[in-house]
This record gives C-alpha cells, structure tokens and sequence, in this order.
C-alpha cells in the first residue's frame, strides 16, 4: 500500500533543481520507481514517510549519450534497456552494457534507470562494479552547484550515498579507454532467470608482451558496497602473466573482502567462491 | 474395453482457454459489486503467547470502520481443521505461530482501514518457541495446544515381517538421514473470497479463490452455526492452487461470512504475497532417517524408517499427508522386512497441509536417493538396483497389499525412461569421468581459514560436471483408506443435443474441465464444443470430496462416463423403439450420427425425438471406489484401490566452485493409465517436474523461531522459464479397471520423483551426496545449511 | 489528486485520480481492465505486465502521473473486434494455459518481445518471459506458443 505524497511530473533539469532546492518536505526523485515502489509497498524506513515525488522521466537532458575527445557521458535517466541497445556503449563499454542486460528482469530492465541503480547503492546493484572498473565519475547538480564525484567515494555504505536532499546525479562520465584493453563482467545468481545477484565481478585488462600494465577488479555483492580491489591491482602492475598469479590475485582478492566485510553468515560460502570465480574469470579473459 | 477413441488421448484445446487468453475469466478479485466492504487483517506480531488483551479504542470511532470482527462475533464453532479442530478463525486464547489472526477491520475503504491496524494495542505473554520438530516430543517441550497433553498430532506405525532378523540376515546395514524443508504453494494468484448476504433468510454465498467449495461450505456453515444448505459456494476462476488453497481459504471465507452476516453486506478478503505467504500453509518439512539391510546380490532384505513430519501449529491434513508418507516410504520396492514410524508433530512453526505430492515427495527424495546409496555400496548400476527389488505383478507392498488388480508398469516406466534418455551409458561415463577429491572448496579445514590453497583453484575445464540420475515411484491413486472416496455429476442432455455439466469436483487449472468434457463426447460421439461444463456450485451439486489426490480423473472422470452411460441407455432405447430394430442391436454413436445398419438419425434429431417422448435425457453419474482396508495397529491393508508408477531422469550440470547447478534435461515417463487429454496431460508433467525441481534446488522458505524469512518472490525463488533447459515427456499406459477407460492419476506424481532424480545426478557428477533439500548454492558448495539469524530483509 | 491522460488501447482517455495510484490500480478500478492480474505488487511475478509506449512493463511499477502522454496496451487490447491473434490462438493450440493467471501478462511480453522481433532465438523468447512467473506450465507449452507464433508477421501494434 502506498502512502499519501505530492507528485510532480518535472519538464526539465532546472525545475528538477528548482523543486529540489526549496524542498521543505522529504522529497525523492523517481524515474523507473522499480525501487521506490517496491520500498514502499513494503513500507521500507528509505521510502516509507516520503511525502513527494519529483518524476524525471520528461526530463530529456538525462536520456542522452553524450561524447567528447576523452570521455563518454551517459545520461542517468538511461534505462538498462537503452543502455543495452546503445551502439556506442557497447563499443566502448562492453562490460556496462552485459551487466545491463543482467539486471532483474526484461519489465525491469524497461524501467529501471543507472541513476535510479547508482543512488539506491544496493550491495547487489549490478551496474556498479562495471563503472568501477571504468573509472565512472558522476555528475552532480543542484540548483546552485554542479560537481563531480568519483562512484568510489560517492558509496558511502548500503542503500546510503553521498547525494544530498538537494540534489541529483545527471551524468555518468566514463573516461574512454585509450588502449585495448579485454575484460569481462561475471554475475552469479540463485537462479538463471531474474536473480539477485549473489556475487557479481567486472575485470579489465591491458597487457603488454603477457605482462599486466593496467589491471582492474570490481565485485558487487560480496562487501557492504560495491568495492575495487585497489591494493591487489596495484601489487599485479608488471607481473607476468601465469596461472600462479591469477591465483595469487585470487587468493589477495578473498583476503580482501574478508578484512573489508570479517566473518559474515555467508562468508564460508562467499570467501571461496568469490576467489574461485575471479579465478575462473581471469582465466576465461586471459587465456580464450 | 474400446480401443477406437474419437476424442480421447488426442490433443484437446482447454475449454475454458478462450477466456483466460483474453484476460476475461473471472477470479475472485475481478468480482465487483456494489456497497463491498473489505476486510483487513490484525495478525501477531509474536509466536508464541497468551493474549492478554486488545485494545480497540484508539479506533473504535473511525469513519472509515464499520465493523470489529473478533472471536467474539463468532456464533458457531471458534476453531476448525480438515481432522482436528485446533485453529481458531481468530486466536482468542493464545496466538500459536506467527501467520496468526486477532481481529478483522471491516470498511469501505481498504487503504485506510489498513492504517488503522497499528493503532491497536495488543498485550501479549510471551511463552517459550518451539521452533525445532525434533524436540517436540521432548518432556520439556512447550505445548501448543494445551487441551493436548503433548505435541504429538499423529502416529503411524507399520509393521512387516520383523525387520531386526532381516537386518541380521544382510550383507551389508547402512543407515541415512535425510531431510526436506518447506515448499510454499506459490499460486500466482493470492487468495481472495467474498461473502454476499442472500435477503431474508436464505444464508450467505461465498465466491473465492477456493479449491474445495465443499469443503469451504463445511467450515463457514459451522462457524455460522448454520445448516449446510444455508451457504452456498461458487468457485471462482481459481489462479492456481497445487493443494494450498483449502485450509487457507474455509478460514477466509469463514472470517469474511461472519463480517458480511453482521454488517449486511458484501465482504471481500484479498490478500497481497506477503499476507499469503504468511499465513497460507506450505508442505511439511520431513526428517527422515532410513536404515536398510541388503545383499551382495542387490536383494533389498530390511528397511526400518524414522520420519517426523513438522505439522506446524495447527494439524490441517497432517493426518492423512503422513499416512500416505507410511503406505509409500518404502518405495516401488519389495522388502519382506519392513519398520516404519511416522509422527506427525506439532511446533510454533507455520503450519503445514496438502501440497501436490501429499505426504509422497519428502520419502520419495529420501528412499530414491538412499537406492542410488546402496547401488553405490554395492558398485552396481542405480538402474540394475531397481531392476532387482521393484514391483511386478503381484509383488507385495509394505503394507501387505498385492498389486493384482492392475498393471504394474513400474519396470516399463523405468525401462522407458532409461532407454529415452541413455541412462546407463551416460552414468557410467559420467562416474569414470569424476575426478575425485578435488570437491573441497568450503569442507571442514576451510573453517578457519577462508583463503584457498593454490591446489585448491579448479581448472576451467573442470568447472562444470555433468551427471544423470534417475528415480521411481510408486503411488495410490485417490484417497485411499484416508477418506470417504466417491464423486457425483449431473449431465444434463438439451433438446438440441448439446449437454450441460455440472461437477462436485472443482477446476483448478489442471484441466479437469476439458478432461470431463471430453468423456462425454467420447461416450455420445458428440463433438467436444457442445459440452459445456458449468462452474462448480454447492448449490447444484452434491459433495464429491475434496479435488485432491490426484482423483479427478479416475473419481469424476469416472462419474461423468456412469452418468453419460445412463443418459446414452435412455436414447438408445428411443432410437430402437423408433426404427423397431432389435434390442441387442450394435447402435454406434459417431460423428454426431446415431447409426445401425441403414438406419441413422443425427444425435440432435435423437435427442428431440427423446425429447418430445418424454423421456428423461439427464443423469446424476456416481463413482465410488472399491474397498479399501487398513489396520492401524500393523499398519497393514490394502491402501489404495490402484496404484500408478513413473521414473524420471533428470541431467545436469554442476558448477562446482559455486554450486550453480543446471538441469539440461527432464526424462519423465509415467503411467497414469489411460491418457484423455494428451495436450493437458503433457502439461501437467511439465508443471510438476518444474515444481519438483523448484523443491530440490530453489526454494528456499527458511524460519527462524518460528517467523517466516522469504515474504515474497525477490527472496522466494520459484523456478523461471530459464532454470530448466528441457523436459521431454513419455506416456506408458498401463491396462486398468478402474476409472474412464483405464484413467488414473497424473498431476502429483510428475512433482514427487524430480528432486531426487536431481540429486542423484548430482551425486553422479560430484562424487557428493546431499541429503538435506533445498539443494541451494551454499548448500552445493558446503554440504551443510548456511542462512542468515535474521529476518531482516536485503541481509546480504 | 491529478489530472493524466494517455492512450489507452488505442484511445485517448483522461481521468483524475490520487497521486498514489498505481497503473494496474486504475486499469483494474478505473477501467474495469481486470485482464491485468497483481501477484506480487513489487515487480517480481509478471502478473500486471502490459505494454507501455511499446514496452513490456510491470503495471504495478508505474504511477498514475507517470501515465501522462503515454501509450498503454492490455489484454484486453490485443485481440481486433474480438478476434483472437495468432498468439492468443497458438497459446490455446499448444496448451500454453492452465489455471489461466499469468496468462495475460504471459502474452503481453511475448507480443512486445514480436513487436520488436518477430523472429526470436529459443533463448530470447526466454529471457522476455523469465519475469513472468507461471507456477503451472513449467513454461514449456508457453515457449512453443511463442515460437510458434514467430515469423508469422501477425503480430501488429495496437497501442496507437
């Protein structure tokens, strides 16, 4: 059962900003609502005395792909399903683009927005360890600022970000990558079809001569946020490419996630497999 | 018996297909009328307590409540239950587990009476969880209901030959636990009723979402105090049911009776997902242990079995799901020594009743995989195991019975199914391919240490193992000694030739419509889109039982061709006084013609000719089932009149460094006597190998002290279309008396084989056994359960 | 209250309704359009799918002012004069319907998955359909529906 709010169908950014700004009430925005909805109908403390709705979806300056020289700016109020379709990001950002086409299901998918995906910080959220691994930055406006933010620090921790109440997230900027990098995006679910995800991985790859020059790993699922291993790609810059160290990785990876997150219910199964199915990830990249 | 079918065993389009693709048909919710009120439930929000008081007053003068429906309001009887009436339509006393109702807002408007709900107070004293089945026979264990002494709904024992000789007598002793868990229903449509007050003194008519308008009758009648003919039931479109909307939905019904008799007006209940899953019942978790003694030879020569049977709060069909648990534990097998105790028990868990299967998919889970368990001890072939101790014609059961009465098809099926999908083949190749050992990620040693050791990383092509696994069933046909086992039909020939057809069994989306249709146009040779069969109406029809059992088929099925019988007698005797031919005559009834020899006369023409003489062209069709006996104390006796058999294979692939495991494909081969629709049939395979499946893999329902973790289908995982590659169905039908031309029964069996089959070929690829369902990714991994102590959603 | 209006099978309609009202709210109360079924209310089961502005979606995820300038196709749009289309014919011919609740929401995302492409992959007839849970079928009879009514070109959009 919904609650009692206000809701405005907005015309565009600057009176998204504009109801923003002089917000007396507590206000959310929506786009898809495929979070806000649900948050509500089950009275969930994130969603339940919200008392107005800003709608986005008129809003056609957050429905673009914009690119430039360096990087790509993708609109936050892109669907998955425009963002699978999207020439350009499949081009580019190939991992985004599969992890789109992962998330819950097709009527989601048609609905659901990064933007909407990114502020939720769900620990699940599929969208987020690929734009780790991009280097995404976001792009933050309020009526009197506009600002950019690395994702990696605008997680803050579960369902909580940076974003303040008088604000909105209205570009995802990927810088392109200059290089040939390979890669590839791993979800595991309960199930095949529709699943949250239990563990999801994004890793990029440069190598020279079977040496690593930039290696990146993002996982979902597996810490209270999504998270970079920042310590162990920087212990792999230079190494050279064996099975030995993709175990090595593998193995510095669970450490990882167990000094982050420390015995959980499900770290006796979590702790392994996240190591086996970066494993198994590594090798599917680096040696097919 | 008439080997030329018209209709029957062809491909049927359902007859009431028309209006559910066009999103027409109506269910229970879709009902509309005029000055409704709705009813909102105020449920504990403990489990185990003394209610102290409720207080009512903070919004006893809302505008938008009309009425407090309490205990209070109850004129009849305050508790009911399909054996043992033990669950109160509104907990007066005590609340007993956490899906537990106190009271019922009534009002115009849903929304706001829901508001309502958290400004009433409720003083509970708390008292001590049993949460855990084991202990509920303990001296110590908290009661649950107190007008019982102890925690113990019921108990069969049974008794062949003397177990502790054969025991002495085997090569071999190996003895196993097993373990099942909840199963939730999971119809897609929720429950929903309305009760409609009739003017003056003509009672109260319920409509809803209601498996057994019958049954939904008894209860409302009783707790109105009112004779069974002042309600009437009508059975709605009903989205789904799978056994889950009986219990549920008499208490529904009952809550929203009482409502619509005090205020005078129409009252519907519609509950969301987190309500139904709440407070609807689900299938029993077992714990079984088994204890088998066999010989060098594979001769099976002792079995004693164990099982406890979590019933929950409240007793519901627990009684008759454990007694045919008792008949069937030991499997389609023949043991000459056989032990079994079966306890049903009471627990402040959510309470458990009928689901497909009933009693049959938690032993069969058990029993087929402890066969794959001896086959291994023994290094013979799961298929030659089952080869050496399964039923022939005349084996005997455990229960003493002798299987004479019918085909007993058990080594067809099992050959069928081996030989479709290449079981023994695939099996043996698929153990040599095993590499053993390297199964270790997450063991005992990882306790501690949570960072593999090199040697511990799988190779890529080791990842995914494939495996095969079969499994076999016997299993009663209808009711059996549990239940009073007839049905009744009204068929009601028109003028014209076209024919009404009214049931006391109910459409539950299985088919059984079309299925009864169908007999009728086979018996009259009429075709199929002139029988029309008419919505099921306590009014109309006479009580034929309960639509459980897997007995449509062979008990209405049965009746509708004895009441078609009837009427077809009365026309014959018209068209041979008609022509003057002999009485003896071979008259065929085709093609919508009535023809002898040269005389022939269109079955519409007969009909008005039947018509205009007077003669009655309607028929009440009856159906009984033989006798069947049982002996309580032994346990022995001749529990059902028929039995059906199946096997399934089931082929996987497993991911063994996450536990993903992935069914390629389905062998299901059954016997369920004579096919009449093979369109629905095939069907209804499909649905309960994918249900089987969900019990073995997916779904998850976990409690803890006693409150319900999976609210709804994000965290309850019901099989999708991508969860199973393929499932490929065979028919083996067997000769049989009873039923239309041979029919039996379908629908349950194609559930109860599939997670064992599953777990079998999980053995087969993994070198690992699982005894413990659902076989989940952790439970994959680890071999052990692994959830969260909270139930707090969105735990990660 | 609020004032929307779209296009409702083909034609334009407008009504004021509460803020907090859902698109199978005002289908199902509104409209009488009970062919859209609730079963889960979060987006999870498919029951409530419809098309909007050309895509399968969740009825029970939309708000009433999300509706405005929007096309909306249901059940009870699909079939032409009532007659039945080629899908609705071959989900009763390969027995694609049992207890007949998601049915509705079953053929509203297959028709958008052959609106886009009417010839789809095994695998693609899947994936449109794993949000739609049907606890029935087992799917199988529903997915040779679906086949069978691919490459048929007998599909046409009716939202307009």
């Amino acid at each position: 059962m919904l609650n009692n709010f206000e809701f405005i169908k907005a015309k565009n950014l600057e009176e998204v900003l504009q109801l923003l700004s002089n917000s007396s009430i507590k206000t959310k925005i929506i786009s898809g609502g495929t979070d806000v909805i649900p948050g509500m109908m089950q009275s969930s403390s994130r969603f339940s005395n919200v008392k107005r709705l800003i709608d986005i979806n008129a809003v056609s300056e957050l429905e673009s792909v914009k690119e430039t020289n360096n990087n790509v700016l993708i609109g936050s109020g892109l669907t998955f399903t425009d963002i699978v379709g999207n020439e350009l990001l499949n081009q580019e950002f190939p991992l985004l683009c599969k992890a789109s086409s992962k998330v819950g299901s097709l009527q989601i998918r048609n609905r659901a927005t990064i933007g909407g995906n990114i502020v939720n910080n769900a620990p699940c959220a599929d969208s987020l360890s690929p734009l780790l691994c991009y280097d995404a930055s976001l792009i933050i406006q309020s009526k009197h600022l506009r600002k950019q933010i690395m994702l990696k620090d605008f997680l803050q921790k579960p369902y909580s970000t940076l974003l303040g109440d008088d604000e909105i997230i209205t570009f995802i900027q990927i810088p392109k990558l200059r290089k040939n990098y390979k890669g590839d995006f791993y979800k595991l679910g309960r199930r095949r079809g529709v699943a949250i995800s239990r563990l999801s991985l994004s890793v990029l790859i440069y190598t020279e001569n079977n040496i690593i020059k930039d290696l990146r790993i993002a996982g979902g699922a597996i810490a209270p946020v999504a998270i970079r291993f920042d310590e162990v790609e920087n212990f792999s810059t230079s190494k050279k490419i064996n099975k030995d160290l993709l175990i090595t990785l593998s193995q510095k990876v669970g450490k990882t996630v167990l000094d982050i997150t420390g015995l959980r219910w499900s770290s006796d199964y979590k702790l392994p497999v996240v190591q086996q199915s970066l494993y198994q990830l590594l090798r599917k990249i680096l040696y097919n | 018996m008439k080997k030329d079918f018209s209709i029957v065993g062809k491909e049927v389009i359902r007859q009431d297909g028309l209006e559910k693709v066009t999103g027409t048909a109506m269910f229970a919710d879709d009902i509309v009328l005029k000055d409704i009120l709705y009813g909102v439930m105020l449920r504990t929000t403990v489990v185990h307590a003394e209610i102290k008081s409720i207080d009512f007053s903070e919004i006893a003068d809302n505008k938008n409540l009309t009425a407090i429906i309490t205990s209070e309001d109850i004129p009849g009887a305050k508790k009911v239950g399909a054996i043992k009436k033990d669950q109160p339509i509104f907990c007066f006393d005590k609340v007993r587990t956490s899906g537990d109702v106190l009271a019922m807002l009534v009002g115009n408007n849903e929304k706001e009476i829901k508001k309502l709900l958290t400004k009433i107070k409720v003083e509970y004293s708390e008292l001590p969880i049993l949460s855990n089945s084991s202990l509920a026979m303990n001296e110590d264990a908290p009661v649950i209901h107190e007008e019982s002494s102890n925690n113990l709904i019921c108990e069969y024992p049974l008794r062949k030959g003397n177990v502790e000789e054969g025991f002495k007598n085997s090569d071999y002793v190996i003895e196993r636990s097993y373990s099942t868990s909840y199963q939730e229903h999971a119809y897609i449509e929720p429950e929903a009723v309305i009760a409609i007050p009739l003017e003056g003194n003509k009672g109260v008519k319920i409509i809803g979402s209601i498996q057994n308008p019958h049954t939904t009758r008894s209860v409302a009648a009783s707790v109105l105090g009112w004779p069974l003919a002042k309600v009437r039931v009508e059975q709605a479109e009903l989205g789904g049911s799978f056994g889950g909307k009986d219990d549920t939905m008499n208490v529904l019904a009952a809550r929203a009776s009482i409502a619509a008799v005090k205020c005078n007006r129409p009252v519907k209940i519609r509950y969301n997902r987190e309500d139904s899953i709440l407070e609807s019942y689900k299938r029993h978790p077992y714990k079984m242990k088994y204890k088998a003694g066999f010989n060098v030879d594979g001769k099976i020569k002792a079995m004693k079995i164990d099982i406890i049977a979590d019933g929950g709060a409240y007793a519901s069909m627990t009684p008759f799901v454990t007694w045919r648990s008792v008949v069937q534990a030991t499997g389609s097998y023949e043991i000459e020594n056989v032990e079994t105790n079966v306890k049903g028990v009471y627990t402040n868990n959510p309470y458990t009743g009928a689901f497909r299967g009933f009693g049959s998919p938690q032993p069969v889970f058990a029993q087929e995989s402890l066969m794959d368990e001896i086959a291994e001890e023994l290094k013979i072939s799961p298929f030659k195991l089952r080869e050496i101790n399964g039923y022939n014609s005349g084996s005997v059961t455990a229960s003493g019975q002798i299987l004479n009465s019918h085909e007993v098809t058990l080594k067809k099926v099992l050959a069928k199914a081996s030989d479709e999908s290449g079981f023994n083949d695939k099996w043996e190749k698929f153990s040599k391919d095993r590499v053993q050992k390297d199964f270790i990620i997450g063991s005992e040693q990882r306790e501690k240490e949570f960072i593999l050791d090199k040697e511990q990383f799988i190779e890529p092509e080791n990842v995914w193992r494939r495996g095969i696994g079969l499994s076999c069933s016997f299993r009663g046909c209808s009711l059996g000694a549990e239940g009073i086992d007839a049905a009744s039909v009204f068929v009601s020939l028109q003028n014209d030739g076209s024919v009404y057809l009214h049931s006391g069994l109910a459409e539950n989306g299985q088919g059984l419509r079309t299925t009864f249709s169908i007999v009728v146009s086979e018996v009259l040779g009429i075709p199929f889109e002139d029988v029309f069969y008419l919505g099921i109406d306590t009014g109309y029809v006479m009580d034929s039982g309960p639509t459980v059992a897997s007995r449509s088929t062979i008990m209405g099925g049965g009746a509708v061709k004895d009441a078609t019988e009837k009427i077809k007698r009365n026309l014959l005797d018209v068209f041979i006084e008609n022509y003057n031919i002999p009485q003896i005559a071979r008259v065929e009834f085709t093609n919508g013609m009535v023809t002898y020899d040269k005389y022939s006369m269109s079955f519409k023409d007969l009909c008005k000719l039947a018509y205009n003489k007077g003669v009655n062209i309607s028929a009440v069709g009856w159906y009984a089932g033989p006798n069947v006996d049982w002996d309580e104390e032994k346990g022995q006796g001749n529990a059902y009149f028929t039995y059906v058999y199946g096997c399934q294979v089931a082929e996987v692939k497993v991911n063994i460094t996450t536990g993903e495991v992935y069914i390629e494909n389905i062998t299901a081969v059954h016997d369920p006597g004579k096919v009449i629709n093979l369109l629905g049939a095939k069907g209804q395979v499909y649905g309960g190998v994918t249900q089987g499946a969900g019990l073995c893999l997916w779904e998850e329902l976990n409690t803890i002290d006693g409150k319900i973790k999976h609210q709804n289908f994000d965290e309850l995982l019901i099989p999708t279309s991508k969860d199973i590659d393929n499932i490929d169905v065979h028919f083996v039908e067997g000769e049989e008396e009873y039923g239309p031309w041979g029919a039996k029964s379908l629908g349950e069996p194609t559930l109860e084989l599939t997670s064992a089959a599953i777990s079998n070929a999980i053995y087969n690829a993994t070198g690992v056994r699982y005894r413990n369902l659902p076989l989940n990714l952790e439970e994959i991994v680890l071999n052990r359960k692994l959830s969260p102590a909270s139930v707090k959603r969105g735990s990660a | 209250m609020i004032q929307i209006s779209f296009i409702l099978n083909g034609k334009k309609v407008k009504l004021e309704t509460d803020e907090n009202r859902r698109l199978i709210d005002i289908l199902r109360e509104d409209f009488s359009l009970t062919g859209t079924k609730e079963g889960c209310s979060i987006g999870e089961c498919g029951a409530c799918t419809i098309i909007m502005n050309k895509l399968a979606v969740n009825s029970c995820l939309v708000l009433a002012g999300q509706l405005i300038d929007s096309e909306i196709l249901t059940i009870e749009g699909v079939s032409e004069n009532g007659k039945l289309n080629v899908l609705q014919e071959n989900f009763l011919k390969y027995g694609a319907v049992q207890c007949g609740y998601c049915t509705p929401g079953m053929i509203m995302s297959i028709y958008a998955l052959l609106l886009k492409n009417n010839n789809p992959a095994d695998e693609e007839i899947k994936e449109a359909i794993a949000g739609n849970l049907c606890r029935c079928t087992g799917y199988k009879q529903i997915i040779d529906a679906a086949r069978a009514t691919a490459d048929t070109d007998m599909i046409t959009d009716l939202s307009q």
